[in-house]
């Protein structure tokens, strides 16, 4: 600790210097945090999709509606306890970019699919009683300064209204603390069923809850077996598998990921390095004089290392905890919670092998400084 | 009689300047008794600076023993001689070479930083330092906020922190207007009477010269006649 202060002026030597090589670090590791907290994050929304919960979709297509007769027929297999179906009904606010991600389910019915979503009795009875009721995330409902009993009207990019314009004006009965578990927004099937133009009586896919998720593969092959051959046949997965494959069809996420990190932090090994380099050039004259007063060789090569490791991980802990500050923003645009987790650890694993690998050399050019030579100037 | 603090015993000392060797001492004997305050004087590239870094541990002859303190430290592998430096000499320099980014007493109190005091103690010795060199006032100032005279005054303070046995200075006035010249050789005479540390310092100005007790010659790598100084 007796040398920190040393090692803390050392780093600020340049004070310019410091400053614009301390904002290239801590965007690249800004970057590194952000990238990474949305691969956890997918990562996460797959492990949470619980392997209970059987997703039945139309074996043609994900956008392919499938009749609502098949609820009745689906709980008639063995294993299956509930069912629930959803229609996609994303949409928008006031302007395009105000993005509502939302859903129709019945409340009956999705509940019992889904138990561990918390939703308050007197909501879940106010969407029974409001045809064009609105469960709301408080999170959308902050951003957008929506308050419970609101009707606000949300422009589905999916769905007209028989009114002919897109608009479906829906009526805020309940929202949903952070953590219930629940989607951003949730409407009554019945009403858009009942204003949509096309595709009525059909759900975009059912949800399923299973007596035992060991069983899934049995029970989604004999729920496929009930529509084998007709116009409607389906194809039934863990919802698990559909959050995964659903990821995959954007491309190796994790890939790009990795690819994009990887290519940040090569360049920001050479300018570091560079930086690194040139600092102790500037600095012969003081590190010989620090050799002269008893320092010994490697305790100059620690002493460079370690404001290179300090300087880094500083850097590191401001750009990973700017991370962190952003990944409930970036829920707004994603649909789900980047996370930190592990990240935070493997960004200071990170920070500390940028630290030797652009530090190392640099300091082992100090460790070899012959004394005479450097204060002659030579 | 004075037992010698430093013997320096034919050294010689050859650089290479590309294939072609260039020897600066030749077969080169000095003693120096504790307490002696020493002027080494001489022309350009007479050899001063080399004896200096010789004697001061900062370099090795390439024959002769170098014993300062009963001890051989031409011997010392360059760790050792670290070490060594760090117990037993101070050094200054023609340019005082602090640290910038440093105030004063963070700049003195580096030498100890290679000790095992504890901070309490390190901050106790920093002060008495710089009080010895009257610059208590400027401990919280970096180098750029001080005149050249004071960044001396620091850098003798840096160089005594530690209670070395030697100090070796390398034309500590060379940067110097006369007036800060002369507080800064003042300085460094008490600390050779009051304190009794032995000085050897480089220095081309006669003048400066005036304030050491002996005066030793160097003439193309060799010592000249001595003088006294007077």
């Amino acid at each position: 600790m007796k040398y920190l202060p040393l090692v803390w002026a050392g780093i600020w030597r340049k004070r310019g210097r410091a400053i614009l090589t301390l904002l290239s670090i801590v965007n690249a590791f800004l970057i590194f945090g952000l990238l990474q907290g949305l691969a956890t994050g997918i990562d996460n929304v797959a492990k949470e999709s619980t392997a209970a919960v059987m997703m039945t979709t139309s074996r043609v297509s994900l956008i392919e509606p499938l009749p609502m007769g098949h609820a009745a027929q689906i709980r008639t297999v063995p294993g299956v306890v509930a069912v629930t179906p959803m229609v996609i009904f994303t949409g928008t606010y006031r302007s395009p970019t105000q993005y509502v991600p939302a859903i129709a389910i019945d409340v009956d019915q999705y509940l019992a699919v889904y138990p561990k979503v918390k939703v308050s009795q007197t909501a879940r009875q106010a969407m029974r009683e409001t045809r064009n009721g609105a469960l709301v995330g408080e999170g959308l409902a902050k951003s957008y300064g929506w308050k419970l009993g609101d009707t606000v009207p949300i422009k589905s990019v999916l769905w007209a209204n028989r009114d002919g314009s897109t608009t479906w004006p829906v009526k805020i009965v309940g929202l949903l603390p952070k953590g219930s578990g629940g989607p951003a927004m949730m409407v009554n099937y019945a009403y858009v069923d009942e204003g949509r133009t096309q595709a009525k009586g059909t759900a975009s896919f059912f949800f399923l809850k299973t007596v035992d998720p060991k069983k899934g593969p049995q029970i989604g092959a004999a729920v496929d077996r009930l529509f084998a051959n007709s116009p409607n046949e389906t194809r039934t997965i863990t919802a698990r598998q559909m959050a995964q494959s659903q990821f995959k069809q954007i491309g190796d996420i994790a890939l790009v990921i990795n690819a994009i990190v990887g290519a940040i932090f090569f360049a920001l090994l050479f300018s570091v390095g560079a930086v690194m380099a040139q600092s102790m050039r500037e600095r012969i004259p003081e590190l010989a004089v620090l050799k002269t007063l008893g320092f010994t060789d490697g305790g100059v090569l620690a002493l460079l290392l370690s404001e290179t490791l300090v300087f880094c991980l500083f850097c590191a802990a401001i750009g990973l905890g700017l991370a962190e500050i952003a990944f409930p923003l970036v829920k707004q645009s994603i649909g789900f919670e980047a996370a930190a987790g592990p990240i935070l650890f493997v960004g200071l694993a990170f920070a500390v092998a940028l630290a030797l690998i652009s530090g190392l050399p640099p300091a082992i050019r100090a460790m070899r400084l012959q004394i005479v030579d450097a204060l002659a100037g030579r | 009689m004075v037992e010698p603090l430093v013997s320096v015993n034919k050294v010689v000392k050859r650089y290479w300047r590309g294939k072609q060797p260039v020897e600066v001492l030749h077969n080169l004997d000095l003693t120096i008794p504790a307490g002696e305050f020493v002027a080494l004087m001489g022309p350009s590239g007479s050899g001063k600076t080399t004896l200096l870094n010789l004697i001061g541990g900062l370099d090795k002859p390439t024959q002769g023993e170098v014993v300062v303190g009963g001890e051989r430290i031409d011997r010392l592998s360059g760790g050792q001689l670290a070490k060594w430096r760090a117990r037993h000499v101070g050094f200054v320099f023609q340019f005082y070479n602090l640290m910038p980014t440093l105030s004063a007493e963070a700049n003195v109190e580096l030498p100890l930083l290679l000790t095992n005091l504890s901070g309490k103690q390190r901050k106790a010795n920093v002060a008495a330092a710089l009080e010895l060199v009257g610059l208590t006032d400027r401990r919280k100032h970096k180098p750029n906020e001080l005149s050249g005279g004071q960044q001396q005054r620091v850098a003798i303070a840096r160089a005594i922190v530690a209670d070395p046995t030697l100090l070796v200075c390398d034309e500590p006035t060379g940067d110097l207007d006369r007036e800060s010249a002369e507080e800064v050789l003042t300085l460094l005479q008490l600390l050779n009477r009051e304190q009794g540390k032995t000085i050897i310092m480089v220095t081309h100005d006669p003048k400066a010269a005036e304030f050491a007790s002996r005066i030793v010659q160097l003439d193309k790598g060799a010592l000249a006649p001595e003088a006294q100084a007077a």
